[in-house]
């Protein structure tokens, strides 16, 4: 299949080649964007969620300095970008068709198997594709919230530095854990409940709900051991300064641990995933 | 003349109970269908439990950080949130497959539905047995207990009445909002976060006093979106907080009249959307 594609073998063939998979990303974008009422409800939502949001923390600090280490600033731009976060870092593939547990019960994953492009490859370019546009829609809302004033910059630019840097780690977890529960779909068709585990999880864990630095103690000591707090704890807390840009070589440490440890993991999913893919029973 | 109205009466009441026991079969059918799957069955139980505990816990954790949020205690705070959770149980329980009607619409099963001695409004809603519901009820009920130990309120039957209606009105109006959001999917593809919209709204601001919001934030969610009727305000008439909603007492006293009135007008809707529904298949 590689010679079809590469007639005389040479450089630029090759890397046209390597990239033309790549178009895959443009899916999800393509598909958003050509349905641009789509657009609204999403936007509406992350608008009205931010505007409460930042109204709720204000209130909340009416009466208080500093709780749990953060003043009002920090909790309030950590509490909008979890909620940009929330709101970004998925994109809804529901309405498509487009999920893992619809391509299974409809039978037409079969076709992630025959095509040239192996499914794993596949199945990262269209993620990459979500992170993408979701990012580029999180970018403007955060630009847009940067603006007026709603979402402070981070302290210094090493800070930035480092929460730029553990944000890509953490996507890059997230996109393993989503993986993981696609993958699930392999072996019992369905994986709405496991959806509705991580969901539960990454919300309370990773500190989208709220800052995990207002939890108890005990608490925070379980979510260090998990690796949904290094998704956007971790990244949000050296944003606001609650974490010094000094400690990012033992949180990238744990960051790279978990993402190689998903990545193996991954791997020999796949395989054994391949090995056992049913298609209407059959 | 009167021994022929009798016998219409006599039928009417039997179709009714003979309705009522098709209800129940096919619901009897569709929990057996999810008991098929008893991993997700299993999950999804206690994911609902959890969902709404890690709810409590955050609230908690807010009322401990910030005591005396806009002048109301920490069991008043309760009330607002097992009045909320308590109507979100009978939302999930009764309104769940509303949020499947993107997937019902896109598989052209309304098409199906349009041509069945039964009501596609009812159709939809027996779509799928909702497992999540168990979770979200014992875990409301729960909250519900804990909230009436700590609140030193006067309990008298009319008390216990209007508790009662506030919770129907509360899920009536959660209904509503469902039921509207669902019309839209006879004429466009909609993604479920259209749905969760609201549902996002109530979950993470329906919580707290509205007191310690900005004006123009309380005034739109209580006149734009009616998230004020869900629970604050029939919190606030049980605790004798009226004064503070900054809302005219009568309405405050008529809150739990909002959802009723809200879902006959979404069912019209749906009833008169219904007539110009667009198949899938043309």
């Amino acid at each position: 299949m590689q010679e079809a594609i590469i007639p005389n073998g040479g450089v630029p063939s090759r890397l046209r080649a390597f990239l033309l998979p790549w178009r895959a990303a443009r899916i999800t974008p393509l598909t958003e964007l050509t349905q641009a009422a789509r657009l609204v409800p999403p936007a509406a939502m992350v608008a009205t969620q931010l505007a409460l949001t930042y109204w709720l923390w204000h209130a909340l600090y009416a009466g208080v300095r500093v709780s749990a280490g953060l003043d009002v600033a920090q909790a309030t731009t950590y509490a909008m970008l979890g909620v940009l976060y929330q709101q970004f870092s998925t994109v809804d593939r529901w309405s498509n068709g487009d999920t893992m547990v619809q391509l299974m019960t409809e039978g037409t994953i079969a076709f992630w198997f025959l095509r040239p492009v192996s499914a794993r490859r596949y199945y990262l370019i269209r993620a990459v594709g979500d992170i993408a546009y979701g990012g580029g829609l999180a970018l403007v809302a955060y630009l847009a919230c940067l603006g007026i004033g709603a979402i402070a910059l981070p302290p210094s630019w090493p800070a930035a530095g480092a929460a730029l840097i553990t944000l890509v780690f953490g996507l890059a977890i997230t996109y393993y854990l989503h993986l993981v529960l696609d993958l699930i779909c392999f072996w019992s068709t369905v994986n709405d409940a496991a959806i509705t585990a991580v969901q539960f999880a990454t919300g309370l864990l990773s500190g989208a709900f709220a800052p995990l630095w207002f939890f108890p103690g005990w608490f925070r000591h379980v979510s260090a051991f998990l690796p949904f707090q290094t998704t956007l704890n971790v990244p949000l807390s050296l944003y606001v300064g609650r974490l010094p840009a000094s400690a990012l070589g033992i949180q990238l440490a744990v960051q790279a641990a978990w993402t190689a440890g998903f990545a193996l993991f991954t791997w020999w999913l796949w395989r054994r995933a391949a090995a056992r893919v049913t298609v209407l029973g059959g | 003349m009167a021994q022929g109205t009798g016998r219409q009466v006599v039928r009417q009441v039997r179709g009714f109970f003979a309705a009522w026991r098709l209800v129940l079969r096919i619901t009897a059918a569709n929990l057996g269908g999810r008991l098929q799957y008893r991993g997700d069955f299993l999950t999804v139980l206690a994911m609902g439990l959890a969902w709404q505990t890690s709810v409590f816990v955050f609230v908690a954790v807010i009322l401990t950080r910030f005591p005396g949020l806009g002048g109301w205690s920490a069991s008043d705070v309760l009330l607002i949130l097992a009045i909320r959770l308590l109507a979100h149980g009978v939302v999930v329980t009764v309104f769940n497959s509303l949020l499947l009607t993107p997937y019902i619409a896109q598989q052209g099963l309304i098409d199906f539905y349009l041509v069945r001695p039964m009501p596609v409004y009812r159709q939809v809603l027996l779509y799928q047995f909702p497992l999540n519901a168990m979770g979200d009820c014992f875990a409301a009920i729960v909250l519900f207990a804990v909230a009436i130990t700590r609140l030193r309120l006067h309990w008298t039957p009319a008390t216990v009445v209007y508790l009662a209606a506030a919770v129907t009105g509360g899920a009536l109006l959660e209904g509503a909002v469902l039921t509207m959001v669902s019309i839209l999917t006879f004429r466009r593809t909609i993604g479920m976060s259209v749905f969760m919209w609201f549902d996002r709204m109530i979950g993470t601001f329906g919580n707290y006093p509205f007191s310690i919001l900005p004006l123009a934030a309380r005034a739109a969610l209580t006149y734009v979106f009616p998230v004020a009727f869900v629970a604050y305000l029939p919190a606030a008439v049980l605790t004798g907080r009226i004064a503070s909603t900054g809302v005219p007492a009568w309405l405050a006293y008529a809150s739990p009249a909002a959802g009723p009135l809200l879902y006959v007008g979404a069912r019209y809707a749906w009833h008169r959307a219904l007539r110009r529904y667009e198949s899938g298949s043309g």
